[in-house]
């Protein structure tokens, strides 16, 4: 086994033994799994399958039921932009459209360079600040379409964030 | 008996069992609700909203309230007083919208077409339904419940033809059966069958919402994904998404229920038979009580033998060193003659497991009024050991209790027992019960399916088994754990046996099993606190010269807590062959006659044959169909003695090594050309049926001898069917009821037993014969389990299959390693006698001298697929300890 294989494992591991809850089940390790390495890669699967005494099939059926996990490794930055009610009722849609042109995306989704990987976010909680984008899990609010590329030119040439 | 709930359903007032569903209640009481994904003996999931019903239950003023919205029947349970509506118009329309919802992704033009029974593949289509979408190129065609459902709803013309085809690949690349989820209706059924029934989640929902559908993790082979290719699946899937590959498009002209001749459960399962006289489906029948609708690999792919016409066609007689072909008349009349010299002790005859009750009875009645001779055995009793106390010990050597009872056990015992490959549907109940919280501890040195179930895997050392049992004996009667009263009134010699367990020093036993005395004590608390408890043992890794001893003191466990027929809790001696049950209760051994009647002089038996006819006391030798255990180790060892026999008669089917050097040779019928009986490990009879009837020149065991013994001059062997010779030989089961061959049903009938309760004082008896020697050191013991999460299995594509190449793992002991210079992730090689495998070092602690490996359950899978014409048996690697050395590879 090549030795980043090991390294991953030992991630999976650590992030599993991690959660402080009375229960683990297996969607709080999938969770736990993404959240510290930023996708649910195959061995995650495995691990999950033997520290939650099940098989790899059941524990794929659950992560696949979440459009939330992902199974191939994120690009370097995240960008997500809120198309929640209010955030559209302050014009979000402009937003949506100018960042797909600039990242020459059609919908959700990662760019071809390994630089951005893209989603559309229901609620990012922050209604008041109406509309917001979050760059790499930090918050932008009372965004215009024009600051949001600005804002993305800008954490490009940033240190890449993977999670 | 609890007391029935009474309810109405369309006006019809019926009575139904407490806690069962709506559906459940009209099917038992013969009314029928449309159904997709409900399927009898599994959890209701109401997936497929198809029994959606109408229903009002009483309040306590006497008014009716009724039940929100359009209850789905099979999640709503029973009430007294309910009154439930099947069809009412409304229902009747809001079922058929949700059809037109289900088909909008299943092709549906021929499903709703009156035409349908008119049309054949290549016909114009009024309706422009293109070939591929037609139901008369589906697999499943005449026989789809999809279909059926769709059908009896009258659905009208006025859906579009088009659907959502998901356009997802075939997947064709596993062994045995083909999958198309384009035409899958994702009721789920498949997915509960292998989680609830089979306890093996191989398959599972994927995705979710309108992209939902049945798969494996990331689409992984069935062959890695834990499968035990047991087809649960494709006999509950309602719609052609999942199939044999087999004879895909064939239609059933007959269908015949028979009984599986490769092991002792005894599945009785549905045969189709084509227009051909082919073989070509074996279903497995729901209502059966042995297998209650479960099979596995081997009754369900591994059946396929019976269409090789590859036999032997005709009597063959040896002239001029060839074997040439002759007639019934002709062979018979040598045979006769020549059978004469030879009367007495020089003769001996091995019956096959795999013969009837009748073959059995005949062959011994054969072989002791006409030849005269006590020397007769069957090809499958290598293990009589675990048989022979059984009588004086519990009554009779059967297993005391049913298969299905298995489920209402608290605790398994399970000794050096292979069940889930060798008694596949015994482990069923076994890894529901298990699934639901009962408790295993599995006394085993290799890793078994089983053994991932276990909340104890005990590993002793090689041959200790007997003496860890007795430390837990021992352990128990020293805390007073024991079901005092059941030991000392129910069975006889208590007093005797409880003096003889003080050998059994904990600190001596500790130290001869490697088991730390800890774990002894805490063995014997969980046996003895646990309520129901089973005890499984088949002794496949013991040395014959201790399996007595070992099969003593689980006998003596099970007596000391009470553990014999209470539900949930039996003895359960493990064998190998499909009627060795039978073969004993006929007397078809050396030592005892039918019914276990005593004989004045025990004859040779299998285990001395070879040595018999090596030093010429056997002259002749008579042998019936032994296809599948000549790759056994006293297959061998008699082979080759054959050429040391004078006479050498042989019936078989195909043609082996045995037949090669045989003097006559005579066709014998396959398992599906029989009509006759055989009892499975419970002692239920079941009938064998022919369901293929003769194909060629080929006659049943039984007859052959008949015609032999009349030639011979006998004047009682006169039988014209085999039930004249079930009714002369049942008098010698044991039974208080008659049975009758006619009316012996697809659930099999079990015949009493007189139990009677004795302990068998024990000793500890080193077995000092290692079977490690000093050109072998070291011992393997092989593991095979369905699914290795974090193993390297590797699936590759060749031909267009699926096959499995990884690098094995071999464990090894540190100290082990360290004396033979290994270091871990070393390559090694493991060399026994014709035996060799390569893989990685793993250091780890297991027991000094033992190196252990594990396979993947799909390696054997390819292999019987690759020789799918053949008795699976062949093919089948049994699991048994090999001494080996270790080589490091320059």
């Amino acid at each position: 086994m090549p030795a980043d294989n090991e390294t991953l494992r030992k991630q999976i591991i650590e992030a599993i033994a991690s959660q402080h809850r009375p229960t683990v089940t297996v969607l709080s390790s999938l969770l736990a799994i993404q959240d510290a390495i930023g996708y649910i890669p195959n061995e995650a699967i495995e691990e999950v399958a033997v520290q939650q005494d099940t098989t790899v099939n059941a524990v794929f059926g659950v992560a696949s039921f979440y459009p939330n996990f992902r199974f191939t490794p994120p690009n370097n930055h995240s960008i997500e932009v809120c198309w929640g009610p209010t955030c559209h009722l302050e014009g979000s849609s402009n937003i949506l459209q100018a960042v797909l042109d600039y990242l020459d995306l059609k919908e959700e989704g990662d760019t071809q360079d390994g630089e951005f990987s893209f989603r559309f976010n229901t609620c990012l909680g922050a209604c008041s600040q109406a509309p917001v984008i979050s760059l790499n899990h930090e918050l932008f609010g009372k965004i215009s379409p024009d600051e949001s590329i600005k804002l993305i030119k800008e954490i490009k040439s940033s240190e890449p964030k993977h999670i | 008996m609890t007391e029935k709930i009474n309810l109405t359903i369309d006006g019809k007032e019926i009575q139904a069992q407490p806690g069962s569903m709506i559906i459940q209640a009209a099917m038992d009481n013969g009314m029928y609700i449309p159904y997709l994904c409900y399927y009898p003996g599994m959890k209701p999931y109401g997936a497929c909203r198809m029994c959606v019903v109408k229903a009002e239950a009483p309040t306590p003023d006497g008014s009716y309230r009724s039940l929100p919205g359009s209850p789905a029947s099979c999640t709503t349970p029973i009430s007294e007083g309910m009154r439930v509506e099947t069809n009412t118009d409304e229902l009747i329309s809001l079922r058929k919208g949700i059809m037109e919802l289900l088909i909008s992704e299943h092709p549906h033009g021929c499903l709703n077409c009156h035409r349908i029974d008119l049309c054949g593949p290549t016909d114009v289509c009024l309706r422009h339904v293109t070939v591929n979408d037609r139901c008369v190129t589906c697999p499943k065609n005449e026989r789809c419940e999809l279909k059926d459902t769709v059908r009896y709803m009258e659905m009208e013309l006025t859906t579009p033809l088009t659907y959502n085809n998901r356009h997802l690949p075939l997947e064709v690349k596993d062994p045995f059966w083909d999958m198309d989820m384009n035409l899958c209706i994702v009721c789920s059924r498949c997915v509960r069958a292998c989680d609830e029934v089979r306890v093996d989640q191989a398959i599972t929902l994927k995705e979710r919402s309108g992209r939902s559908i049945i798969g494996t993790s990331k689409g992984i082979s069935l062959l890695e994904s834990g499968c035990e290719f047991c087809g649960a699946c494709i006999d509950v899937c309602p719609t052609g998404a999942i199939v044999e590959r087999d004879y895909k498009w064939d239609k059933a002209e007959v269908k015949t229920t028979t009984t599986c001749p490769h092991c002792p459960v005894g599945c009785q399962t549905s045969l189709d038979i084509n227009k051909r006289n082919k073989l070509i489906r074996s279903i497995p029948v729901r209502e059966a009580e042995a297998n209650q609708g479960m099979t596995c690999f081997k009754g369900k792919f591994g059946l396929d033998y019976a269409n090789n016409r590859n036999r032997i066609k005709t009597p063959l007689i040896k002239k001029n060193g060839e074997l040439v072909e002759a007639s019934w008349p002709e062979a018979l009349d040598l045979v006769a003659s020549k059978l004469s010299q030879f009367k007495g002790n020089s003769y001996s005859l091995i019956s096959s497991d795999r013969g009837t009750n009748e073959d059995h009875f005949i062959a011994q009645k054969f072989t002791r009024q006409i030849m005269q001779s006590n020397n007769i055995d069957f090809s499958s009793n290598t293990n009589s050991e675990i048989f022979d106390n059984l009588s004086s010990m519990i009554g009779h050597s059967s297993a005391t209790n049913t298969i299905w009872n298995l489920l209402k056990t608290d605790l398994f015992v399970i000794v050096s027992s292979n069940i889930t490959e060798q008694h596949n549907v015994l482990g069923v109940p076994i890894k529901q019960a298990i699934s639901k919280g009962s408790k295993a501890i599995i006394i085993d040195p290799r890793e078994t399916e089983l053994s991932r179930f276990a909340d104890h895997w005990i590993k002793p050392n090689i041959n200790t088994e007997h003496i860890l049992i007795g430390g837990i004996i021992r352990s128990i009667i020293d805390q007073s754990l024991e079901n005092h009263d059941f030991a000392s009134k129910s069975c006889e010699n208590f007093d005797e046996f409880r003096s003889s367990v003080w050998d059994f020093d904990l600190s001596r036993v500790s130290k001869e099993t490697g088991v730390s005395q800890e774990e002894i004590q805490d063995l014997a608390k969980t046996i003895s606190e646990s309520t129901a408890t089973s005890f499984l043992y088949s002794l496949d890794t013991i040395s014959s010269e201790i399996k007595e001893s070992t099969s003593t003191a689980i006998i003596d466990l099970a007596l000391l807590t009470g553990n014999v027929e209470n539900p949930g809790s039996g003895i359960y001696p493990l064998f190998t062959g499909p009627n060795e049950q039978g073969a004993r209760d006929m007397g078809c051994v050396p030592n005892f006659g039918p019914g276990y009647s005593h004989i004045s002089e025990t004859g040779i038996g299998l285990g001395e044959l070879d040595n018999a006819c090596q030093t010429g006391d056997i002259k002749a030798l008579h042998i019936i169909g032994n296809q599948a255990s000549i790759s056994s180790e006293s297959g061998q060892k008699i082979k080759n003695a054959l050429d040391k026999v004078e006479f050498l008669v042989v019936h078989e089917s195909f043609e082996n090594e045995f037949t090669a050097k045989a003097d006559v040779v005579f066709p014998s019928s396959l398992f599906a050309e029989k009509d006759g009986t055989f009892t499975n490990l419970e002692r239920r009879i079941h009938k064998v049926n022919p369901a293929l009837g003769n194909k060629f020149d080929e006659d049943e065991d039984w007859r052959i001898l008949c015609q032999l013994a009349t030639r011979m001059g006998a004047n009682n062997f006169n039988y014209s069917n085999s039930e004249e010779v079930f009714k002369e030989l049942s008098p010698f089961l044991l039974s208080t009821n008659d049975i009758n061959f006619q009316k012996i049903s697809q659930s099999g009938q079990i015949y009493s037993v007189k139990r009677k309760l004795k302990f068998k004082p024990i000793n500890i008896s080193l077995n000092l014969n290692s079977i490690s020697s000093d050109e072998f050191p070291m011992i393997l013991t092989r593991g095979r389990i369905l699914e290795e999460s974090k193993s390297d299995a590797k699936i590759q594509l060749i031909n267009d299959k699926n096959s499995i190449t990884r690098n094995e793992i071999i464990e090894l002991n540190s100290q082990d390693a360290l004396n033979n210079n290994i270091l871990e992730g070393d390559s090694i090689k493991i060399i026994g006698d014709n035996f060799e495998l390569s893989g990685i070092a793993h250091l780890n602690g297991i027991n000094s001298g033992i190196v252990s490996t594990t396979q993947l359950f799909g390696s054997i899978i390819e292999k019987v697929q690759e020789h799918k014409t053949e008795d699976p048996m062949l093919h089948f690697d049994q699991l048994n300890l090999i001494p080996v050395r270790i080589e490091k590879p320059e």
